[in-house]
Parts: C-alpha cells; structure tokens; sequence
C-alpha cells in the first residue's frame, strides 16, 4: 500500500496546534501521514493559567507522558473541582467535584435516597459531605484515587497548570517525534478552484506550503475555516454575554487548594488558578455592563497575592462554526468556537477534536475530503458544544442573583428548549440528565444544580424500598467513610512537593 | 398522589410489565392490578429474545434455570443469517464481541485493513461466540474469555409457558388480577383522563394511572385516547407472519437460523419442547403457497399453522394523559431479529424512573416520549438495515432493496462504508457489534480504516490474528454441548451448583 503520505499542515502552535500535533505525531503511521506546524513568534497565545478536566489524563496517557515530568515542566498542581463562590447569592458557595456525591442502592441515584431522607426527617448531613473530592476541597488535601476503593469514595482529578508551558513541553515532545516546525506568519491562503479545498499556504517570507489536510489552530482569527472557507458562525451570546477578560499572575499565597475558585461578581466572574509558582487570576466580563478599567480595578483589587506583571486583556464571543469540519479543514481550539472557561473545558474541546479527528482522518488515497466523515465529525462536535452551552448557561440562570443587570438580562432570555427541558425534570423529581455523547456527568449536573440553589418538588418513589430505619443507618455509614477516607488524605501542598517538586527530581536523578 | 397503577392488557407483555411494576413500586405503596384480555397468542409463537432481557430477570429475582425447565425454552448466542436463493454468503450476527484489541486498537479496523492486503479469513470467524454457537454449544466465560472479550446471551421463549410463568409470578408478588373478554372505558367527568375500566361482568376497577399492554389495537392509548400512528409500512416489504411448529432438533442449536427465500425469510427457533418456526413474507404471495413456501424453506414437519397481518408502526406518542402504552400498543415491529420483548422491556425501564411523584407530569410524559420515539427509531432502523442492504435474489428483496432509510441510517451506512466506524446514537438497543456484524453481514466492507491500525506492522497483525483463532479453537473445544447445558441449567437447585462446579 505505498502511496504518497497525506500531508497535514496544522496551522497555530498555542495548546490546540501542539495538543494535535503530538496527538497525530503519536497516533499516525510516518509513512502515511506527514506532519507540519506552523507557528509564528511575533503572534502570542491565549495561554494563561488553564484549569483542565479529568479527562487531559487520559491525553496524557495516549501520548506516555510521564506525569511527574510533566507536572514539575508545567509547574502543575492538582484539582480535584471548582469552587463557585457568591453564584447562588453572596456568601454562598459550592464545590462541582470530580466525583460522585454517595453511591447507588437498588439501581436508585443517591439524590433520591437523600431528598428522601430530607423529607421524612432523618435528618442526613448535607449533600457534599457524602463526596470525597468534596471534602478533601475543604481540607485543602489531595490524594491519588485508590482504584479499588468502593464506588461510594470515588474520584478523579485533574490539573492546573501553565498553558504556555504545557505547549511548550508538547512541542518538544512533538518535535522528537519527527514533527517539522517552521516559524513564519501566514499571509495569504489558496484555494482549488475547482474543489474549493485548501491547497497552498504563503508565509510572510514567501515560503508557500502545499498541504493536502489542514488543521486551523490560529485561535480567534480563524484564518483557514472562518475567514477562507466562511464556515458560518452561531453567535452564543445572547446567551452568555461575556466577551472579555483581564488575567494577571500573582505570588503564591498559604491557600495552596486542589480546585479551581471562580466568584461571581456583578458583571461575570473571577477565576483562581493556583500553580506550583503562583496563582493565575482572572476576570471575565461583559462590557456591557463594567468598563475595562473597572474590571481591572476589580480583579487587582481582590488578588490574595502581588500581581506579577500587568495585567493582560482578552476579547472574545460565546459561539461556534456550524461546520468545524469543513472541506478538508478542520478548526480546533478556538478556531472553531468559544466556551467561557467557566467549567474548565478548553481544553478539554481541543483533545475531543483531535481525538474525533485522528479517527475521521481521510485515508492518504482519498486525497483529503470525505463528507460522510467530515459529516461525522460535526454531528459530534454540535452534541459537545450544545451540552456544554447548556451547561454553563445553567450557572447564570439558576441562582438568586436578582437586580443585577447581566443576571437578570441572562435569567429573563428565552432558554435552549434542551436545557428548559433538563430543569423541569429536575424540579419535578430531582432527575438528572445522562448522555452517552458529550458532557458533564450526572454526578456534575447534580453539583451544580442543588449548589445553585435548585430544589426539587419530590424525590424518585423507586427509592422507597429501602426501610427508613436501615437508610438512616446505611447514610451514617457512609457518612464515616466518606470522613475517614478524607481525613487520612496528605495535604495538597505536601503531595505536589512530593510528587514532582525538586526532592521528587532529586529521588529520580539518585536512581539513575 | 398516585395509588392505584391498573394495566390491560394480555399475554407475556402485560405480565412482565406487571411484574416489574410491582416488584419496583410496591415498596412505594402502589397498588398494581391486571387487568386481562383473552391472549392472542398460540402454541406456535415464541420470544426469541435479546440478551438484555437477562438483566431484567436478574431484577426480577427469576431463577433461570427454574425458568427455563417450566417453558422448555433455549439458549441463543445469535441469529445465522443464509440464502437460499443462493445470491448472499451466509452470516451470523452473534451477541459477543468479535476479535480482540491488537497493540491497543480496536479489532475491526485491524481486520478491514488485513482484508484489503487479501486476508481470506471472514470478520465472524474471529468472533468467539459464534463459533460456539455453529459448533453445537453453549459458550460460559471464564477469566480467560472475559480478558479476551465480551460474550452474552438471549432465549427462545416460547410465548405461552412464558406468559403463565411470568402471570404466576406476578400473583405471587401481590399483583391482583381480573378476566374478561371485553372492555369498557369511563373516563373523568373534569378531565379527558381514564377513570377506570368495565369488565365483561359490569364490575369496574378503577385507577390513577394506567399501562396499556393490549397489542397493536392499543384499546386505551388508541381506541380511547386517540393517538394517532405512524405507519412503517412502506420500510418493510412483510406484511404477513405465519407460525407453526415442529418436532424438536435432535442435537439442539443455540442460535435462531434465519433463511432467505424468494419470497421472505424464515426463522427457525430450537426449543426443548419443539422447534418454533416464523415465516415473513407479503401478502401477494396466496396463503397456500405461503405455507407450502414454508414447509420447503424450513424442511421440517410443520403443524398448528397460524397465519396474521403484520403492520409496523409506532404511536406518535407512547404516553398520552394518564395512560402509557406498553409493547405493540405503542410500537408494533416487524419481526426480523425478534424485538417484541425488548420493545416491552424499553417501555417499562424508562418509565420506572419517570414514574409520576405526584399528578403533574407533563414534563416527565414529554421525556418519556422523546426517549421512546428515539429508542424505537433505533430498533427500526436496524431491521430496515436488514432490508435494504439484503443482496437476497427475488422480488420480495429487490423491493426491500428500495424500501426508504431514514436520515439517521443513512448516515451509519455511509460514515461505515467510508471508515468501517459505527456511529452509535443515544438510545441504541443494538450494540456496536450487532451493528458490525450486521453491516459486514450484508456486505458493506469499509474502503478506509481507522488510522490508529496503520502502525501495526503486517507481521505483528499476522501472528495476533493467528493467534485469535486459535485461543477461539482451543476455547470451543472447552464449552459443553447446548443440550448438556440446557439439562445442567435445568436441573434442581442443588444438582445445578454440583454440575457448575
């Protein structure tokens, strides 16, 4: 089967074009795909502080990333979720765990079980107590998951760590794996007449770079799938009327927490990020409704550290392309839509496309289109988009925020059908929704919706099996467990030292 | 609050829907009442089920072996699909997972592209549970089997025991029940809801909710409450059914053969007590020649022939004010692959956890609906697959050749044929392997493969694919006979753990 390899050109070198470069670069088959990223110096990277979803360990995983190598190279803590301060009403707060909240008896949800117990007066703890990562968030205290622990102590984790950093280590890995770099600055594109596929890149230097598949990591600009092939954009922010941000850096300081903080503030919202160096902060905001400078002021203003640096400042809009697939180009990252990162999922956008894309890749004798799997590909990302929409419109309409005129613009609009429908069922009967295709869990869902404040009418009467003596009894059980299981975790700060600080280096370096 | 559940309905449906009901609710304080018609079925109609029917049993607390020694029913591991007409190589759609992962890829891709190099080994033979089922046996998995892959089973059960099986249960567990030959319906005086039903004897027995198990005539959901149909007519070319029996198969088959003649297909279903047969074919072809069409295809003796109408088509809504239809009376299905159970089995475990807290529903009612026109959808659109994609020689198949496809199909032949990738939505009764099996069965081979397949040296690809068919040769010569299985499974309780042991 010797035939010409198809040639790949990724264009944009931030966490989507490396994350795809040193997916394919591990994936494909040298003989049959070639590989070239283009990048450009002179042009910088959203890259800030980036809190990232359980799901980047299984990336890691594909590509053997060694994860104490990469930790100490990104300067990477743990997360175990996000804490959300002040979104229901000042001075609330929850944690979204990655995790489950208890453990299903008889194949009934365990929100069941709990409303259940509310309701008849056994008074049980509240809901968070009953999750792990929830508790281990309050503790500040991290532990790896133990695989075999019963489901009821379950968890996952994450990370958090420096975007640009982890581009960086993905670029040399990529590097060593045979993928071509070349530095320059796209200024002009061609297109097949005929076909209407991409065929030619210039560079600011004049170099001109055939590809036969191009991936469009160029971030906002969307120079190849937006700007040349006009695949269309759906404008989300009627929906989710933040469009820009301030990010700034600070010292570390004694609050050194397993999850990401995000408070809400009058006009969107402020991010924690804490790193192994420093905390990244930021400010996400609708301009409609705070100047720039207030926001400025507002973000220096609540920094539990020195700013290091100024701050900078990022423009965006909430929306997608309808085709992030289209001719032979796909768009990756923010080429092909933006989610305000208010559940952490940028990145976890880049590693479902790239991962959606390498198996969709047209076959290097199929000269780079096929519409029943570019088809494919967008069916998929319109599932993963609409639900994580969904999602995060959740945190702006379900809460008591009232008078304040971005919560009330949000609450007051016409909903998705899709997530009106999520909520009715959950009021009437605390359901949660299930997806096979995109995200967040059930156990999310949950999170999120009693954090904000949402309570059902009435629990699920399938929980009623269980006699109210023995629930009582099977809830303190686990209540002790979910403790005992938490209070014997480390501390956050201890095992990020341990595990890929200096002393870890030094531990490897003697064993070798 | 909703205290009195009254189901009506008839046969194994209205039973096993009662069964679960009770056992699931009960505790909740619901009270659950049959209410039952005379059946439709006879001795010559079996289930021949899916494996999920299992689990639900498990649910149920029904012993298997105690049930399979009343009904006299059998095993399957799958369906053997072949041609008289002599156009299409044979294919068997088994319930197990084929090949194994190579070098951490997925099998299929790894075959497809060892196909395209001249690989003359077919995609089936690399699937354990098949050749279990064509050598005569049974397949148990150990340790061993469950590392390699995943296997399962479904019944043929055949519809009479099984329904007085299941009827006997429910009584057991508290169900009561009420015969008669005719319904009457009263309905609310403030609201267009059903209020209860009238037997044959003017008794009446109230409810706050009802199940609607009565066939494809729905007597509440349609009759009563008006839900309209869409018809699936035009999507399958069968518009009759006739069943019959036969003597049983001396050294018992565990699996359905399903055979294609020119003017239908016929399965034919090994059970203990005899061996049930089903013939589809259309109503242009006479009733006589059907049943001499029959006796050639199945090449046994048949008796208690029954022939009757088939008519695909799903009620627009399965749950319409306080009534839910269960089964053919919300979803009538053609009777390739044998989904009537599986239909009965969907309504009911999406309505457990939707059933109503209290008397406003309307939005649990709205969810329930859109999740059942989209598992339904599934499940037609699997057996149309096997329709339209048949390269059976007569007219009966050219006809189905052209038969329409749904949107959601088209888009799973096309994304296969293209990358040898299943696209599996939301709701699907049928697994990516049955979808495999099915799509390569009839003949769609992938032009392209997944590219993950393209580092594996041809080397490494021959030696795993070799050393596959081994461990499934040495692992069929492992498995008991299905005869020796079946008589082990049925024996009493105590014998049953010696023999397993």
């Amino acid at each position: 089967m010797a035939h010409t390899p198809l040639h790949i050109v990724i264009v944009g070198g931030g966490s989507a074009g490396w994350m795809c470069a040193a997916a394919c670069a591990q994936v494909l088959n040298p003989q049959r795909y070639r590989l070239t990223l283009i990048e450009s110096d002179d042009i910088g990277t959203v890259g800030v502080g980036e809190a990232t979803l359980p799901a980047l360990r299984d990336f890691n995983t594909l590509l053997r990333i060694d994860e104490s190598q990469f930790m100490r190279e990104t300067r990477a803590t743990f997360k175990l979720g996000i804490e959300f301060r002040d979104w229901d009403s000042p001075g609330e707060h929850y944690v979204h765990p990655f995790g489950s909240f208890g453990q299903l008896w008889g194949g009934v949800e365990f929100q069941h079980h709990w409303m259940r117990a509310r309701q008849r007066g056994l008074n049980p703890a509240p809901l968070e107590e009953y999750s792990c990562a929830v508790r281990a968030c309050r503790r500040n205290a991290f532990d790896f998951p133990d695989l075999k622990a019963p489901r009821s102590t379950f968890y996952g984790y994450a990370y958090h760590f420096d975007a640009g950093l982890y581009a960086q280590f993905l670029r040399t890995w990529a590097r060593a794996r045979g993928v071509k770099r070349v530095e320059g600055q796209v200024v002009d594109v061609a297109l097949n007449g005929e076909s209407g596929n991409l065929t030619t890149l210039t560079l600011k230097s004049g170099q001109k770079i055939d590809g036969d598949f191009f991936v469009d990591a160029s971030g906002f600009r969307s120079l190849l799938l937006g700007d040349k092939l006009g695949s269309a954009w759906e404008d989300w922010s009627h929906w989710l009327p933040c469009d820009r941000a301030w990010a700034v850096p600070c010292e570390r300081s004694a609050d050194f927490t397993p999850f990401t903080r995000s408070i809400a503030q009058r006009a969107g919202w402020i991010w924690r990020i804490p790193l192994q160096h420093r905390t990244g902060n930021g400010y996400v905001f609708a301009s409609r409704f705070v100047s720039e400078d207030e926001a400025r002021a507002t973000l220096l203003g609540r920094l539990d550290g020195h700013a290091l640096g100024e701050p900078r400042l990022l423009r965006f809009r909430a929306g997608r392309r309808t085709n992030a697939w289209k001719r032979n180009c796909v768009g990756i990252g923010l080429a092909s839509g933006f989610l305000e990162p208010l559940e952490s999922t940028s990145l976890f956008l880049i590693q479902q496309g790239v991962q959606d894309m390498l198996r969709l890749l047209p076959a290097p004798e199929t000269c780079g289109i096929d519409e029943r799997l570019s088809g494919e590909f967008n069916r998929l990302s319109d599932a993963l988009y609409e639900r994580i929409r969904d999602f995060l419109i959740l945190h702006y309409v379900a809460n008591r925020r009232h008078g304040e005129p971005l919560w009330d613009l949000v609450r007051n609009y016409p909903l998705p059908a899709s997530l009106a429908h999520k909520l009715g069922l959950f009021a009437s009967r605390g359901h949660v929704p299930y997806f096979k295709d995109g995200f967040f869990s059930r156990d999310s869902w949950l999170a999120v919706l009693f954090g904000q404040g949402l309570t059902p009418r009435a629990y699920d009467r399938l929980a009623d099996f269980i006699p109210l003596d023995d629930l009582d009894a099977k809830l303190r059980v686990l209540h002790t467990r979910v403790a005992t299981h938490v209070d014997g975790m480390p501390s956050h700060a201890d095992v990020v030292a341990r595990h890929c600080g200096e002393a870890a280096l030094l531990r490897q370096v003697a064993m070798t | 609050m909703i205290q009195d559940l009254v189901l009506v309905g008839r046969d194994a449906p209205v039973w096993l829907a009662a069964c679960v009901m009770q056992s699931a609710l009960g505790p909740a304080g619901l009270r659950v009442s049959v209410v039952e018609l005379p059946g439709l079925l006879g001795p010559a109609d079996t289930y021949a089920t899916l494996p999920a029917l299992e689990p639900l049993h498990a649910r149920l607390r029904i012993d298997e072996g105690r049930l399979m020694a009343a009904t006299r029913g059998a095993f399957t591991l799958g369906r053997y699909f072949h041609d008289s007409t002599g156009q299409a190589p044979a294919f068997f759609h088994a319930y197990g997972s084929t090949g194994a992962r190579i070098d951490n890829t997925e099998f299929l891709p790894n075959w497809i592209k060892a196909r395209h190099f001249g690989l003359p080994v077919a995609f089936e033979d690399f699937c354990l549970t098949a050749a279990a089922a064509r050598h005569g046996r049974m397949l148990v998995p150990d340790a061993e089997i469950e590392r390699h892959g995943f296997t399962d089973y479904g019944y043929h059960l055949p519809a009479i025991p099984y329904g007085t099986w299941l009827k006997q249960l429910a009584l057991r567990r508290g169900v009561s029940m009420h015969e008669t030959r005719e319904l009457g319906v009263l309905m609310k005086a403030d609201a267009p809801d059903i209020a209860g039903v009238v037997l044959d004897d003017g008794r009446r027995v109230m409810g706050d909710f009802f199940i609607d198990a009565t066939g494809v005539g729905a007597l509440l959901l349609a009759e009563t409450l008006g839900v309209r149909r869409d018809s699936w007519r035009d999507a399958f070319p069968a518009d009759r059914v006739l069943v019959a029996h036969a003597p049983p198969i001396p050294s018992l088959p565990a699996y359905a053969d399903v055979r294609a003649g020119e003017t239908g297909w016929l399965a034919v279903h090994p059970n203990q007590a005899c061996t049930h047969v089903i013939h589809a074919y259309s109503s242009e072809t006479p009733e006589h020649a059907a049943i001499v069409n029959a006796g050639h295809l199945a090449r046994l003796e048949l008796s208690g022939t029954k022939i009757r109408g088939s008519d695909p088509g799903r009620r627009v809504v399965a749950w319409q004010r306080n009534c839910v239809g269960i089964g053919e009376a919300a979803c009538a299905f053609d009777p390739i692959h044998g989904v009537d159970l599986q239909a009965v089995q969907l309504g009911l475990v999406h309505l457990l956890p939707l059933f109503p807290v209290d008397a406003d529903y309307a939005v649990e009612r709205s969810e329930y609906n859109k999740n059942l026109k989209a598992a339904f959808e599934r499940i037609r659109d699997f057996q149309s697959a096997h329709y339209v994609l048949n390269r059976y020689g007569g007219a009966f198949w050219e006809r189905a050749r052209l038969s329409p496809v749904s949107r959601g199909l088209m888009r799973k032949i096309g994304v296969f044929r293209a990358r040898g990738s299943v696209v599996h939505y939301e709701d699907e009764s049928f697994s990516i392997d049955d979808w495999q099996a099915l799509l390569l069965g009839h003949g769609v081979l992938p032009e392209t493969w997944d590219p993950a397949a393209d580092r594996i040296s041809p080397e490494s690809l021959k030696e795993e694919l070799r050393r596959i068919l081994g461990f499934i040769r040495r692992k069929v010569e492992e498995q008991r006979s299905h005869a020796r299985y079946l008589q082990d499974a049925c024996a009493p309780a105590s014998q049953h753990t010696l023999n397993r042991s």
